[in-house]
């Protein structure tokens, strides 16, 4: 009950303070039309250059894709790595540890927290835009939908912050994580489908997509392809399956790294 | 003049000393940089597979691309990295430090900090480059467009750049905003240059100038094409001259945050 409590208490703050510093949500409006918005214009015209089909994919499913994976970009959950690294580096981690707070759970709620408000704003005006636009793809209007989509995005959301947080446990063992997360970060932009949507991967990347953590961070790309109406329950149990791994592997991790922590004073 | 570079340079100097002192950091951001760059060439490589040939582009001209494009970042974000802190100077109240500097203040600020990763930009740049002239079959005399078209390129990022940042004297929260503009000019300098046409071309051309780092420098060499490498010549030009302007017109905006308080 304590620990939903703080989840509010975080959650409700950075969304007030998200809310009174608008540069921030413009920044946000800037970046997604820059990757997404501009990468969707360019895509419109490489289908038109393809008869509207390209791998047998329509345009509107591509562009949903696409809209899915910056907008839940958007969320900076990947940032996570950096506020742990920033942490250790500066020494507030002797401190934090030391509150009666898990130092896990407290940087999970903090990064929800601090991307929750950009996140909804975007998704209902671009997909509004998006929708009034181009339409919505058929899987999109099925019973199925919704229920499923909850499911991966939670998975997601989950599995991108395990992920996220073991990059940024390395920071108690080597000064600079940036390498290993850049490294990270660009499978999972490779695999989950942001430049080039995973429909139009070669079988053998499609697979390395399919089954590792990177591509299972971003299954909600999936959800508006016409493989989703088969293929949902394989992807959520493969989801599972990595959130269940990962979260041992930075159980473990996250109890050597306190190990290393040495409290100065001061 | 030769007073400020030669003052510049010696900042330059000592900025990669202080990088290079810790040198597994160092070297691992090199090559990290490398790697996390090669992650465009691979996805624009299986996009052209994907969708075939928009616009002329071949995979050789991805690599190209991307060769100029990390060539003029890393050369200006790694020896002129201050340029990106200035949002971070001017809310916190460290400009007032350059201010007082007898210094000319833009090359001040900018040789203030260096970016040890934006070196392993400027080695895949090179690496890109010599590999699209090789795959290309360059003449003598498009390897020499080429380095011209590197040294314009590169005045342009440094332009853009700087006109970017200007704007944090006018912003409250001016990391953000910066940030975001930023990105609108860098991102579809990413993107595959034979997807940009009509409207979307003459956009990023003549009112941001993301294509002219790197599409056109490309096309140029591959068209030999002389239009396109006067655009990005003379747009070089235009660019720099309006990127002192509005950062000589932003400074005068600036106010002393003044965060030393006064007795507390």
């Amino acid at each position: 009950m304590r620990e939903i409590r703080l989840a509010k208490k975080i959650i409700f703050t950075l969304v007030k303070d998200r809310v009174q510093y608008n540069g921030r949500l413009i920044a946000d409006f800037l970046s997604i039309f820059a990757r997404c918005g501009v990468l969707l214009i360019l895509y419109w015209y490489v289908f038109k250059l393809n008869n509207g089909l390209v791998n047998g994919v329509t345009y509107i499913t591509i562009a949903w894709s696409m809209f899915l994976y910056f907008t839940f970009s958007v969320l900076r959950l990947r940032d996570i790595s950096k506020e742990i690294m920033r942490d250790i580096r500066s020494g507030s981690v002797e401190i934090l540890l030391s509150k009666p707070v898990s130092y896990f759970w407290y940087k999970i709620w903090w990064q929800i927290g601090s991307g929750i408000y950009p996140f909804l704003v975007i998704i209902i005006f671009g997909g509004i835009i998006l929708f009034s636009i181009i339409g919505i793809p058929e899987t999109m209007s099925l019973g199925l939908f919704i229920p499923t989509f909850l499911v991966v995005f939670a998975g997601a959301a989950i599995l991108s912050l395990i992920l996220y947080s073991i990059v940024g446990f390395m920071a108690f063992w080597i000064e600079d994580i940036n390498p290993i997360f850049w490294m990270v970060d660009k499978m999972v932009m490779i695999l989950g489908g942001s430049y080039l949507p995973v429909a139009l991967f070669p079988s053998f990347m499609y697979k390395i997509a399919l089954y590792s953590p990177f591509g299972a961070s971003q299954f909600i790309t999936h959800t508006v392809y016409e493989s989703w109406k088969t293929n949902w329950f394989l992807l959520i149990s493969i989801q599972i399956f990595w959130i269940v791994i990962l979260s041992i592997l930075a159980y473990i991790v996250f109890l050597k790294a306190r190990k290393k922590v040495s409290v100065n004073g001061g | 003049m030769l007073k400020e570079i030669k003052f510049a340079l010696y900042a330059i100097k000592k900025n990669i000393q202080s990088s290079a002192e810790l040198r597994t950091s160092f070297l691992m951001n090199v090559f990290g940089m490398m790697i996390n760059n090669t992650a465009f060439i691979i996805l624009w490589i299986y996009f052209i597979k994907s969708v075939g040939i928009i616009g002329g582009w071949t995979p050789a001209d991805i690599v190209g691309l991307q060769g100029f494009l990390a060539l003029s970042y890393g050369i200006i974000f790694s020896f002129g990295n201050g340029i990106r802190w200035l949002p971070e100077y001017v809310s916190s109240g460290g400009f007032d430090r350059f201010m007082l500097s007898p210094k000319n203040l833009l090359s001040r600020i900018a040789t203030s900090s260096f970016n040890s990763s934006a070196i392993g930009d400027i080695t895949f740049g090179i690496i890109c480059l010599v590999v699209y002239a090789l795959l290309i079959h360059t003449s003598f005399y498009q390897i020499l467009v080429l380095l011209l078209l590197v040294i314009f390129s590169t005045i342009i990022f440094l332009a853009f750049s700087i006109v970017v940042f200007s704007t944090s004297f006018f912003f409250v929260d001016s990391g953000s905003v910066t940030s975001g503009f930023f990105e609108l000019f860098i991102t579809p300098s990413l993107f595959h240059g034979g997807a940009f046409q009509g409207a979307m071309r003459f956009i990023f051309t003549f009112i941001l100038p993301s294509l002219l780092v790197g599409t056109l420098p490309v096309e140029a060499i591959k068209d030999m094409s002389i239009l396109k490498l006067s655009v990005v010549g003379l747009f070089s030009f235009i660019w720099m001259f309006i990127s002192i302007k509005v950062f000589n017109k932003a400074v005068k905006k600036y106010e002393s945050s003044n965060f030393m308080t006064f007795g507390n």
